[in-house]
């Protein structure tokens, strides 16, 4: 490879010129990077100042509860929406990372943080277990299995003495480094911030540093374009000499831990963890929450995960209604907008019609002209054409 | 231990029932129908508000009234099986697998709270109840109302086996199974016989709902989701797609539920029976008779 | 890619600096970290119910807010608490921790000064210590799992008996029968598995045989299994601590398969439902242990009238609980003459033979009923469970 580019100038294996200029890519905010960026970064200054804004228990609980959601869909994400592997149980890992850590804190005495390799252990054997033999067959076996695993994980957590049985795990402990426990709460300039706002701040901490960007990055590596080409056809996947099965399979565990350090940010946050809070339901939710916000589109996935952990709580008539309300829309969703709300290659309203570089004069009567042929030669802008016609997406 | 065998034969001839439903589906468009439990579960509601709103019903004899109320809710749940493929599966046939299992994942969802919206979540006790002596048959214990049910799932059964193998339609639904293309092209209407495939298999779900309203006497919304997923179970078990395995198949996860629980406590039979699913998926996804594939359908 | 790069640093610069000047504006907001924080002041006291208003157990939530809403306008119709009415402040729990915590913690930014709520035990137990940093006094109606007084927080009261309790009712019934081999189930559920173990517990030391203790999983059909278990271990005696739905089924099949002995239920079986789901000819030799409902009360037809009148119907499971926990706590903060949550404890500690519906209510140093008030209940004419006996004879 690099002797072939050093040498490519005048090596007759060049690729060819392309026949027209390609529009210059728009900078600034206004640039599909920029714009998420810019969305981005905005979100991170309100995460930032709520608690300035209102500090009372309740929202600091919701906006907790909120974000460890978005951890969830995000993790969810890698395996439905770059992996295309349905997950129907993806709540089970979410448990088994709440109730490992919750044994080892409160049975076992360990410290919250000495918990993490336990429960990224205990997900990693969860995730073989089940993906293990399910995985070599096809993707719909994989469904109905994790439907059958999240059972067999809240009947078996609702069965066992260790895990408390029915009433779960409670009094559990708060996460503390060095002696310094969140419960103590800090002083920074002069204002006190008590346990349950440094908790937030914290748990924000993971879901954006650590969620968004390792999981966006993921998905742009080599991992992740494997994951995709899998998705979008197993067969030709593994004739590019792709080991699918591992591919899936990694795919899998990641996203099994990721569920479970959620779980364990989520027995911190509510201190006590119960049978109840892992059924179908929930799985439901986040799946609900994947497809909605755009499978495989990390701000989508956030907007989703927003929706349907907020929206009860804005809105009380509606959580008696909002489980049919979520079946149609599943429905209607996959039939109308296969690729959700914000779908993984959308391309913002004011970018559709590119203007190409000032000095192109001659194109500037019929920028639409342009913007057509600038999208198709576009080919890295994955699925362009997808948006021209404007039924597909993600997740085929 | 006959009792147990018995317990297990008939709570496996309801799994028998659902199971065919999923088999045949997915045998003829390879497609998982989560909403298949659900359907079970309208069935029983159905013949719920048949009988509340005919009290006459209720007053006539038990066995007619039940035979009707199983035509009843057989007719209403193969339309509904059909107008689900119709709205929510035929608008995404070619699409990929992922859309039409979200999609089917959603529809399970939609009638199990469009029933909850309209009869609330507590559950509702069957106006008409299945009772009867009961005698011994080879030291077990076995209820009339079981004899009867039994002998219903098993005609039930009998008569598909014999529409699917012996008929003009049922030739046409075994040669989609093998190869919709060119069923297509031998002029066999694939659309009409995917439809008629979803109207059994639903009907089939809604009788097994009304017989289990009928014998256990309460219904719920959730009542479908847990046995839609031992059926599959029974299915896979089996060998999905293929019908005697359907059958075979919800005998034998009947049986091992039964001797399960009767081993390992009555609190571990679903755990028992999903792990079974994951082990037969494991050793043999093809399931005990997977193997005859001409079989298909 | 240097033009690239120093976009994005100035971008970054840009954000900053934004940020932070937002920052600096909110802070000086009040109800943020730095802000002066809510406050409980007003012309009303607000009362806490948390109850499932969704989910599998939304039923029980409203007969506990219609129970309470009862309390809440006849003490309104006395003139209040020193002349401050009471509004009732519902919650719904969803009978799930996660929903749970953060309802807590709605009603207590709303400035409950008592929480008069809890249901499902496990949705209960980790509001315990929101409620506690609140500083807000819990009168638990329903939730009676042993591991709430086990807590050890001094601000949670139970109305309900708890399990140990009920089960000596059930010990002493059973001896009342004549049993001597019992078998116990329970659902899986917390509240029926704290029932069973204090049952199993009880009878041993009563010197009845324990021939079986099960488990069934709940909201299935089939328990033809346990049925053939109960026949098989020769009990005479059965106590099942779950709620109807399954104890209707389970009795039905275990007479099926050919139980002639007594059936006891737990208070959660105690429902009108029980009969039909369990159908003509299969309620004989069914008995309940229950605190004594309105229904079974002499003179408690006016109550039952009004609540009929209000509502538009029938009072279910705890409608009396809730009505007795928002009196418990109106009193109590009536004698402290504060809301302050010591004081308020001081004064529930100090009630002596309150009337409550389940007989007079004295608390224990763990804020547990003195006595449980449980009674024996069987199944009338008409399918609801009428009183059978007392249990104050002996």
């Amino acid at each position: 490879m690099i002797a072939l580019s050093t040498t490519s100038t005048r090596s007759p294996l060049r690729a060819p010129a392309p026949t027209r200029e390609r529009p210059q890519r728009r900078r600034g905010w206004r640039s599909d990077e920029g714009f998420v960026r810019l969305l981005g970064a905005l979100a991170f200054v309100f995460v930032l100042v709520l608690p300035f804004i209102n500090a009372s228990p309740y929202v600091i609980s919701i906006m907790t509860s909120a974000l460890i959601y978005v951890m969830l869909a995000l993790g969810l994400n890698v395996v439905v929406g770059y992996a295309g592997l349905l997950d129907l149980g993806y709540i089970a890992f979410f448990a088994v990372g709440a109730y490992t850590s919750g044994i080892l804190t409160t049975h076992f005495g360990w410290p919250m943080l000495f918990a993490v390799p336990g429960v990224i252990v205990a997900c990693i054997v969860a995730g073989i277990i089940i993906g293990g033999p399910t995985l070599r067959l096809r993707s719909d076996y994989l469904a109905i299995v994790t439907l059958g695993f999240g059972e067999i994980i809240r009947l078996t957590a609702n069965n066992l003495e260790i895990t408390g049985g029915p009433s779960g795990i409670h009094g559990i402990p708060s996460w503390s480094f060095f002696g310094w426990d969140f419960a103590d709460g800090v002083t920074v300039g002069g204002i006190f911030f008590n346990g349950k706002i440094v908790f937030y701040y914290f748990v924000a901490l993971i879901v954006g540093a650590v969620g968004v960007v390792v999981v966006s990055r993921l998905a742009r590596g080599k991992m992740g374009r494997a994951w995709k080409a899998v998705r979008d056809d197993e067969d030709a996947a593994e004739a590019m000499g792709i080991n699918t099965y591992v591919t899936k399979i990694t795919a899998y565990i990641i996203g099994a831990v990721w569920a479970g350090l959620a779980g364990q940010l989520m027995g911190t946050h509510l201190t006590a963890i119960s049978p109840n809070s892992f059924q179908f339901l929930y799985s439901a939710l986040i799946l609900m929450a994947v497809v909605l916000g755009g499978m495989g589109s990390t701000p989508g996935v956030i907007i989703g995960a927003l929706f349907v952990s907020l929206a009860p709580e804005f809105l009380r008539e509606f959580s008696e209604w909002r489980f049919l309300l979520f079946g149609v829309l599943l429905v209607v969703t996959m039939i109308f907008r296969p690729s959700g709300i914000w779908p993984a290659t959308a391309v913002l309203p004011w970018s559709k019609d590119k203007h190409v570089d000032d000095d192109d004069t001659d194109n500037d009567q019929d920028p639409r002209v342009v913007s057509r042929e600038g999208f198709e030669k576009d080919a890295g802008a994955e699925g362009a054409a997808d948006l021209l016609s404007g039924r597909e997406g993600k997740g085929r | 231990m006959s009792q147990i065998i018995l317990n297990g034969l008939f709570v496996g001839s309801f799994y028998a029932l659902i199971a065919l439903g999923y088999s045949m589906v997915y045998g003829i468009i390879k497609l998982l129908n989560f909403a298949h439990g659900d359907v079970y579960m309208i069935g029983a509601f159905v013949g719920f508000v048949t009988l509340t709103s005919f009290g006459g019903l209720t007053a006539a004899a038990t066995v007619p009234t039940l035979i009707l109320l199983i035509l009843v809710a057989m007719i209403f749940t193969g339309l509904l099986g059909v107008g689900i493929e119709r709205v929510a599966y035929r608008p995404l046939r070619t699409s990929p697998r992922l859309a039409v299992l979200i999609t089917a994942v959603g529809m399970s969802f939609t009638l199990e709270y469009a029933v909850r919206q309209i009869f609330g979540p507590s559950p509702k006790a069957y106006p008409v109840r299945l009772s009867g002596g009961s005698l011994d048959l080879f030291g077990a214990r076995v209820s009339t109302a079981q004899l009867a049910l039994m002998g219903v799932a098993a005609l039930l059964m009998v008569v598909l086996a014999f529409y699917v193998n012996k008929t003009r339609e049922g030739r046409a639904m075994r040669a989609i199974a093998l190869d919709p293309q060119a069923s297509t092209l031998m002029g066999i209407n694939v659309n009409g016989v995917i439809a008629r495939v979803f109207f059994i298999g639903s009907a089939l779900a809604g009788a097994a709902g009304v017989m289990a309203g009928a014998y256990y006497g309460s219904i719920d919304f959730l009542m479908g989701f847990v046995i839609g997923l031992k059926a599959f179970t029974a299915a896979v078990i089996g060998g999905i797609g293929n019908l005697y395995g359907a059958m075979l198949g919800g005998l034998t996860l009947g049986l091992l539920e039964s001797f399960g629980s009767a081993w390992l406590g009555g609190e571990w039979r679903d755990v028992f029976s999903f792990a079974c699913l994951i082990l037969f998926l494991s050793f043999k996804p093809t399931g005990l008779l997977g193997a005859r594939v001409v079989e298909r359908m | 890619m240097t033009s690239i790069r120093s976009t994005r640093g100035w971008q970054r610069a840009r954000f900053a600096a934004v940020s932070a000047a937002v920052a600096t504006v909110l802070a000086g907001c009040a109800g943020g970290v730095g802000g002066s924080g809510d406050d409980a002041s007003g012309d009303t006291l607000k009362f806490g119910l948390l109850a499932p208003f969704s989910g599998s157990e939304s039923a029980f939530g409203e007969y506990m807010k219609n129970g309470a809403q009862m309390a809440v306008d006849e003490i309104n119709a006395d003139g209040g608490i020193d002349g401050k009415e009471i509004e009732l402040v519902t919650e719904d729990d969803a009978c799930d921790a996660t929903t749970a915590v953060s309802a807590a913690n709605k009603l207590v930014s709303q400035g409950i000064v008592a929480s008069v709520g809890g249901y499902c035990s496990g949705a209960t137990l980790p509001t315990l210590p929101i409620f506690l940093q609140a500083e807000v006094p819990m009168v638990i109606p329903a939730a009676n799992s042993n591991a709430l007084p086990e807590s050890d927080q001094e601000n949670v009261f139970l109305i309900n008996g708890t399990g140990t309790q009920q089960a000596e009712a059930a010990v002493k019934f059973a001896q009342k029968e004549g049993a001597t081999k019992v078998a116990v189930i329970d659902d899986s559920t917390d509240y029926s598995v704290d029932l069973a173990d204090s049952f199993a517990e009880q009878a041993s030391e009563a010197g009845l045989e324990i021939v079986e203790d099960a488990t069934v999983t709940p909201k299935e059909k089939d328990y033809a299994a346990e049925a053939n278990k109960i026949v098989g271990s020769g009990a005479d005696f059965v106590y099942w601590t779950g709620y109807y739905q399954e104890g209707a089924l389970i009795n039905r099949q275990a007479k099926d398969a050919g139980y002639e002995g007594t059936f006891l239920v737990g208070d959660g079986s105690v429902d009108a439902s029980f009969a039909e789901i369990t159908g003509e000819g299969y309620t004989e030799n069914v008995y309940g242990t229950f605190t004594q409902t309105p229904d079974m009360l002499e003179g408690a037809g006016d109550w039952i009238a009004e609540y009929k009148e209000k509502f538009g119907a029938e009072p279910g499971p705890y409608s009396t609980q809730s009505y007795d926990a928002v009196r418990v706590a109106a009193e109590a903060i009536k004698e402290a003459g504060t809301t302050d949550m010591a004081e308020v404890v001081d004064a529930l500690h100090g009630l002596d033979g309150f009337e409550t519906f389940a007989g007079p209510l004295t608390f224990t140093d763990q804020g547990t009923r003195e006595q449980g008030g449980f009674a024996i209940v069987t199944i009338g004419d008409d399918g609801t469970f009428v009183l059978h006996d007392d249990l104050l004879d002996d």
